[in-house]
């Protein structure tokens, strides 16, 4: 294990030093491709910068917010849709149809209706992410173990109870789950949304700098954008683990995305 | 029979019900960026079966699918070469996690830089966001190898191209179609994204220009026929992948009755 | 025709140290019907692992056919326990039977009637097209045996391949075995821990102990060559020997118990 993670460093820092020495001995050009201590000292300066906090809070406001009402409503609405037959049956073509409607196919709409705005950003974020989390719950819900199911009829259980003590426990993993690729997705929308839409954000940042031929300082904030994936990616992982840990299997994602 | 019928009657209601809605609710609009669906249905072939469908559509497609088979080719590959090894593995993977957080579309800027605005700028961008799904997919699938599967090939001297094929390959092809069907949806958006940021022609740069030229219908148009070849990839791929992972779908259902 | 000399197999973990054989020695003549059953833990897979090649030992020599194992031998083959996971989910019947000799280079009229053969010898002459996992488990294990069969090996290893199969299957899968060695003259080793088992089938069984493993007995199978289910296991000497080998295994229990 140690071991492994030794290697592991060693990946990392022969990368960094790659993409030190190859742009120094012409073998990119400079331009575009300049050396990781320039980026890092850019890095660094931008960390003083007043303005890159700005949009550092805004990316994340857009992001969270996305997310938790993405997951809100993916919860409800996949919840009430899994436990009722009908509804199942019914809204399966349209999930089917709707589920793979690319987000940024609504990108001319959001900006038609709302601007170069935060809430803009916020309707793509929202929309990508409220798939993964849905399509994550109706596994979920359908998982449950038919003779536990058939034990609480007979025990008569109301609804409600049903769902707390029957479909909740079983669709918490999968809902784990779903929270997990919605905020990587979450990320890659906001960021899109601040570069594309130009709602404000590190995105808009990254095209700003572009704009003025920062390079330096377009990879400074690309690295800090990969920072942040990465930290969604183990922070979700270890939440998972945590809300979990009582559970007898950390069931594997279900083999859809 | 009715059972068909009766079940193609259900996955039609609510979609038809939705469109009927949307039908009646805008008829009467005149709400100029919520134009009657009626006049967004009838612009709609001029606007994409004209020249259009050559000069942008078919060309975004093919650059797709160039980007998304170049990935999956390099992604299946080099997870191959990565997975097996575990030193390798090791010194690699806090890289790769690095990579495949930054969020593809960060990196259209840079390489418009490098690439300039044309076919290979739009390429690169889709491989370089397809790619990670489906090398870090196969890493998984190869890792994770039944042991017993490949003790029989050390024991039955299976070895060399039979081996990566039967042992490695096809044992990780459910993961690696789990892997290339993420890609999939990124390569969709990463198409747009590239036509959309700085292009000259295209899908994506085509239902810009309708926005800014206050094109409206013809832009809901575009924005209806991005969603419909969402949906149209999502079944071929469906369907492709049946073929290629009829033996996995069949033995998880007889296990799932067991 | 095999011949095993003081192996030695520790699994050197990170806190404990398994000593998983102490010091086995033996030989099997060519052709013959070997049994091996010990008390649980004591090893039996291990062995059968370093037989086969799939494992280094700490110490000790195992030679096939006069050549010392260091890696999987030619001319071997196995019979895994768990049938459904060394089966290719993804080939045909008749082409995971097929691959081991795709694999060798045999041309492929030679190919199609080895397999042909072989499947015919285990009674699924009509499941060439069919997916393992379509099958039953006891069909399963008959693929694997006639994957083992096209493959022509001078040296079988069975490890457990009956356990995992309900009695009725396994009775006629033991008769299945001993028809194939009788016809195919193969030199035959069989792992199990079921003692009915060993007895019924082997002309020897060698009894191990509990750890540190080593031989308990060898004990000679003298019942006759043409035995059947119903009559050799109600006779006489069958259950004298059965007798004999449970005694041997419960003592070796004790004494991993006590130790």
């Amino acid at each position: 294990m140690r071991k492994g993670a030794v290697l592991g460093v060693i990946g990392l820092l022969g990368f960094a030093v790659l993409l030190e020495v190859a742009p120094r001995i012409g073998l990119v050009p400079q331009r575009y491709a300049p050396p990781t201590s320039r980026i890092l000292t850019t890095l660094a300066e931008q960390l003083g910068e007043p303005r890159f906090w700005l949009a550092v809070v805004d990316t994340i406001r857009t992001w969270l917010l996305g997310l938790a009402i993405a997951v809100a409503l993916g919860v409800v609405l996949g919840v009430l849709i899994g436990t009722v037959p009908v509804l199942r049956a019914a809204t399966a073509s349209t999930i089917e149809f709707l589920r793979p409607i690319p987000s940024v196919a609504l990108i001319p709409l959001v900006v038609v209706l709302w601007g170069s705005t935060i809430t803009s950003t916020l309707a793509l974020v929202v929309y990508a992410s409220f798939w993964q989390v849905i399509v994550q719950v109706l596994y979920g819900v359908a998982d449950i173990d038919p003779v536990a199911q058939d034990t609480a009829r007979s025990y008569r259980l109301g609804r409600w109870h049903r769902v707390r003590y029957l479909v909740w426990p079983t669709a918490l993993p999968y809902i784990a789950t779903g929270v997990r690729l919605a905020a990587t997705v979450a990320l890659i929308l906001t960021i899109t949304g601040e570069l594309v839409i130009g709602s404000p954000g590190l995105g808009q940042e990254i095209a700003t700098a572009r704009a003025s031929g920062a390079v330096a300082a377009m990879y400074a904030l690309i690295v800090v954008t990969g920072l942040f994936g990465v930290a969604a990616n183990v922070l979700t992982r270890a939440a998972e683990r945590r809300a979990l840990h009582w559970h007898p299997s950390m069931r594997s994602e279900a083999v859809v995305a | 029979m009715t059972g068909v019928l009766r079940r193609t009657g259900i996955a039609l209601a609510l979609p038809v019900v939705l469109v009927a809605v949307w039908w009646f609710a805008s008829a009467g609009s005149t709400d100029f960026y919520f134009p009657p669906l009626r006049t967004i249905v009838e612009v709609f072939p001029e606007t994409w079966f004209g020249p259009r469908l050559v000069d942008d559509v078919l060309p975004s497609l093919g650059r797709l699918a160039v980007g998304y088979l170049a990935a999956l080719v390099l992604g299946v590959g080099l997870g191959m070469l990565i997975g097996s090894n575990r030193a390798l593995r090791a010194l690699v993977e806090p890289l790769l996690e690095f990579l495949r957080a930054v969020p593809p579309p960060v990196l259209v800027p840079i390489l418009v830089l490098i690439a300039g605005i044309g076919n290979t700028m739009k390429v690169l961008v889709i491989i370089s966001g397809c790619l990670w799904p489906v090398l870090l997919n196969t890493v998984e699938g190869v890792r994770a190898v039944d042991e017993v599967l490949a003790d029989t090939c050390r024991t039955y001297r299976i070895r060399g191209r039979l081996r990566w094929w039967h042992l490695v390959l096809r044992s990780a092809s459910p993961q690696i179609v789990t892997g290339a069907r993420q890609a999939l949806s990124v390569g969709i958006i990463l198409m747009v994204i590239s036509e959309m940021f700085a292009a000259s022609s295209g899908l994506g740069y085509t239902v810009i220009q309708f926005k800014d030229g206050f094109q409206i219908p013809q832009m809901w148009s575009g924005v209806i026929l991005l969603g419909l070849l969402g949906v149209l990839l999502s079944v071929l791929f469906r369907l492709a992948e049946h073929r290629v992972l009829g033996w996995y779908h069949g033995s998880r259902a007889v296990a799932k009755e067991r | 025709m095999l011949s095993v000399e003081e192996l030695h197999k520790v699994y050197d973990g990170k806190r404990r140290r398994v000593e998983a054989i102490g010091d086995l020695t033996f030989e099997v003549a060519e052709g013959s019907f070997v049994c091996v059953v010990g008390p649980s833990g004591c090893g039996k897979t291990t062995l059968l692992r370093c037989i086969a090649g799939l494992l280094p030992p700490t110490s000790g020599e195992v030679t096939v056919d006069g050549t010392k194992v260091s890696g999987p031998p030619e001319g071997l083959a196995v019979v895994f326990q768990e049938y459904g996971r060394s089966l290719f989910p993804w080939l045909t019947v008749a082409d995971n039977v097929d691959l081991p000799l795709r694999a060798a280079g045999t041309a492929r009229d030679g190919r199609r009637t080895l397999v042909g053969e072989a499947l015919d010898a285990v009674g699924l002459a009509d499941a060439h097209q069919a997916y393992p996992w379509q099958l039953s488990g006891g069909m399963q294990q008959r693929v694997a045996i006639a994957r083992a069969i096209a493959y022509q090996p001078r040296v079988l290893l069975m490890d457990e391949p009956f356990a995992a199969v309900d009695a009725q299957t396994r009775a006629d899968l033991e008769d299945l075995i001993r028809d194939v060695w009788q016809r195919l003259g193969v030199t035959l080793l069989f792992v199990t821990h079921d003692i009915d088992e060993a007895v019924y089938l082997g002309e020897r069984v060698i009894m191990l102990s509990a750890s540190p493993t080593h031989v308990a007995e060898d004990l000679v199978i003298d019942l006759p060559a043409d035995r059947d289910q119903l009559s050799t296991r109600g006779d006489a000497r069958f259950t004298e020997l059965r007798g004999r080998v449970y005694a041997q295994i419960q003592k070796a229990k004790q004494e991993g118990k006590t130790r």
